[in-house]
């Protein structure tokens, strides 16, 4: 019973940071049908940006010894403010490096209507190139967010059920706060906003949706923009609860985020929610004698997935093309 | 031979990849994207690693002496067949990017399984794998590897030629029809799958002497990636483009040594220039190449009328 607690509450704040890294991926495949392999590389720098902002410290023998928004005797370093402020600042970033990442490597390629697998290759060589210049740029070592970047409030609660203990860290309450913000938030912008019944006129049919005025390679910009902001901030929310980013950080999550797509239904919204907390929970109850299988816990899922039902569990069904 | 001695392994580097990138080749002529290669490489290199170090296989070493080495290779060939009908049935019912997603599903899965069990080291992966035939020198494994290019191309091109080839093909232009005239989609999709699962087996398990160790490090989603690329850059619709594409994109890096730290970056580049520049492959700009102007499209005949009358 207590093991059941505290794998629901491990599965849901890491479930929570799957789907909204996910939700990166599918708005772009919403929007474009391609799959963006660079998000992994997004959400590996939006950790690395916030970790600049904040700590500033490379101590190594990369190109770059960092930058530190709020140096020791500014007003809020090390206070969970100043973590706030670098963490939206890295997740926009994050954003503009997915708008670039849109113009240099997607849009020439739309403009001569190529094959989406040829985006695939487009986008995992973005991919190859950020973690390389990562690499360079700071070096390959892994770093660690400071234990008290969010204040030192930890462990935010501890309870006793029946003589053992669960413990609620402070980090998982807030990714899962902030998570299930952003996800409200969104959800109203694409629900019930202009902005987002655009997005999602565009999604259906790029077509119509431009002869409607809308402007589609806008809304394209503003897909991508969303997209890197989600990843990059899903990034840093990662390695401040396992305090690890290395450049190859991301690749892991990002073959992860794949099976949460699929799992919901490509480029459905609240199928990226659903997909996310289902494959956190999963690998959250894999009992721990079989841990080292945890890593094989998304994959599988996906695999059965696609084989039961490739629409995914909330996925409109596939329409066969002929 | 100073030249094999500086050069050779570069060579029979960039003959391993374009074999590789071969065996995506086979699945892509019916039309399907399987980026499951690298799980059968990884499962054919392992049964070499495993049967030329264990000390279970030491009494079929000593029998055999130099023939165990092809023994290897038709085991690994059968059992990545076999993995291959069993996992391409279910499998191969998804198209494009599903397909994709599922074959890297698959090759994760193996990834963590080879991570985890005893017989395959677990993560220090299995090492001090004996020369195959006594080899000195890496350069010589150009004697197994470019014969097996050689066959596999001549195997390939029949292939191609041959009616399973037209059915393939057939396939890849519209399955439905290929469907309705009587050409069993699946059976052919699974065999085109099946041929490129045997061929990357056979690659790993020449592989794994070539390499000297083999870990779980050799099939992962990396080289699903390099395999693609290999393919789309080189051109997926020639026998000659993952060929091509396998070779160059392999020695790219090694070309750029001197640069260091930023081969890899460079390496990106190359990939989303090539995409973005090279839409129909290297293969596929050089035949355009040969014919400037375009041929324009013949005007499109009537279609025939149907034999039983039904309204198309």
């Amino acid at each position: 019973m207590t093991d059941l607690l505290q794998n629901l509450i491990n599965g849901l704040a890491i479930g929570s940071v799957y789907a909204i890294f996910a939700l990166g991926y599918t708005l772009v495949f919403s929007i474009l049908g391609i799959i963006n392999f660079a998000h992994g590389a997004v959400f590996t720098l939006g950790a690395y940006f916030t970790y600049t902002l904040v700590v500033g410290q490379f101590e190594n023998n990369g190109l770059i010894k960092g930058f530190n928004l709020f140096p020791a005797g500014s007003p809020f370093h090390g206070t969970p403010w100043a973590f706030a402020l670098a963490a939206l600042i890295g997740a926009t970033l994050s954003g503009l490096v997915a708008v670039l990442i849109e113009r240099l490597a997607f849009r020439p390629m739309r403009a001569r209507g190529a094959d989406p697998l040829l985006a695939l290759v487009s986008s995992l060589g973005v991919a190859l190139v950020i973690v390389n210049l990562i690499q360079i740029l700071v070096g390959a070592e892994s770093y660690n967010f400071p234990p008290d970047i969010y204040g030192d409030l930890k462990p935010a609660l501890i309870l006793h059920v029946g003589g053992k203990l669960i413990v609620v860290r402070t980090v998982q309450v807030i990714i899962f706060a902030v998570s299930m913000l952003l996800l409200l938030i969104l959800g109203y912008v694409i629900g019930r906003t202009r902005t987002g019944k655009a997005l999602r006129a565009v999604a259906e049919n790029p077509g119509t949706a431009s002869l409607l005025g809308i402007s589609v390679s806008r809304f394209i910009v503003i897909t991508f923009f969303l997209s890197g902001f989600l990843g990059g901030l899903a990034g840093t929310l990662v390695s401040t609860a396992f305090s690890v980013a290395g450049p190859y950080f991301g690749v892991t999550y990002g073959l992860k985020g794949l099976a949460v797509i699929v799992l919901g239904g490509l480029g459905s919204i609240p199928g990226a929610v659903v997909g996310g907390l289902v494959i956190g929970l999963a690998e959250a109850f894999v009992p721990s004698q079989y841990s080292a299988y945890r890593e094989a816990v998304a994959f599988a899922l996906l695999f059965v997935m696609l084989l039961l039902r490739p629409q995914g569990l909330l996925g409109q069904r596939l329409i066969q093309k002929v | 031979m100073d030249f094999l001695q500086t050069y050779g392994f570069l060579i029979v580097t960039m003959l391993q990849q374009g074999l590789l990138g071969l065996s995506l080749y086979f699945p892509l002529m019916a039309g399907q994207l399987s980026l499951a290669s690298p799980g059968f490489y990884a499962l054919g290199g392992y049964i070499a690693a495993i049967m030329l170090t264990s000390p279970a296989f030491a009494g079929w070493r000593d029998a055999l002496g130099g023939w165990i080495f092809p023994l290897t290779w038709v085991l690994a060939a059968l059992a990545s067949a076999l993995l291959g009908v069993i996992v391409g049935v279910p499998a191969l019912r998804l198209r494009g990017i599903y397909l994709a997603l599922a074959t890297i599903a698959f090759v994760q899965i193996l990834q963590v399984v080879s991570l985890n069990l005893d017989i395959t080291g677990g993560a220090v992966g299995l090492f001090g794998i004996p020369q195959a035939f006594g080899f000195e020198d890496r350069w010589q494994y150009i004697w197994i590897f470019l014969p097996l290019t050689v066959l596999v191309l001549l195997f390939a091109r029949q292939l191609e030629r041959s009616r399973v080839g037209r059915a393939l093909r057939a396939i890849r232009e519209d399955e439905l029809a290929a469907d309705a005239v009587g050409i069993s989609p699946t059976r052919y999709k699974v065999l085109a799958f099946v041929i490129g699962a045997a061929l990357a087996g056979i690659v790993g398990a020449m592989s794994a002497p070539f390499l000297n160790t083999w870990n779980a490090r050799q099939g992962t989603f990396d080289a699903s990636i390099a395999f693609l690329a290999y393919t789309l850059i080189g051109g997926s619709r020639s026998l000659w483009g993952p060929l091509l594409g396998g070779a160059l994109l392999s020695s790219l890096p090694e070309l750029l040594r001197g640069l260091a730290d930023w081969r890899l970056v460079i390496n990106g580049l190359v990939l989303v220039v090539a995409s973005l520049y090279l839409p129909q492959g290297i293969v596929g700009a050089l035949s355009k190449l040969r014919r400037p102007v375009p041929p324009k499209r013949p005007p499109v005949a009537p279609p025939p009328a149907l034999p039983l009358g039904d309204a198309p």
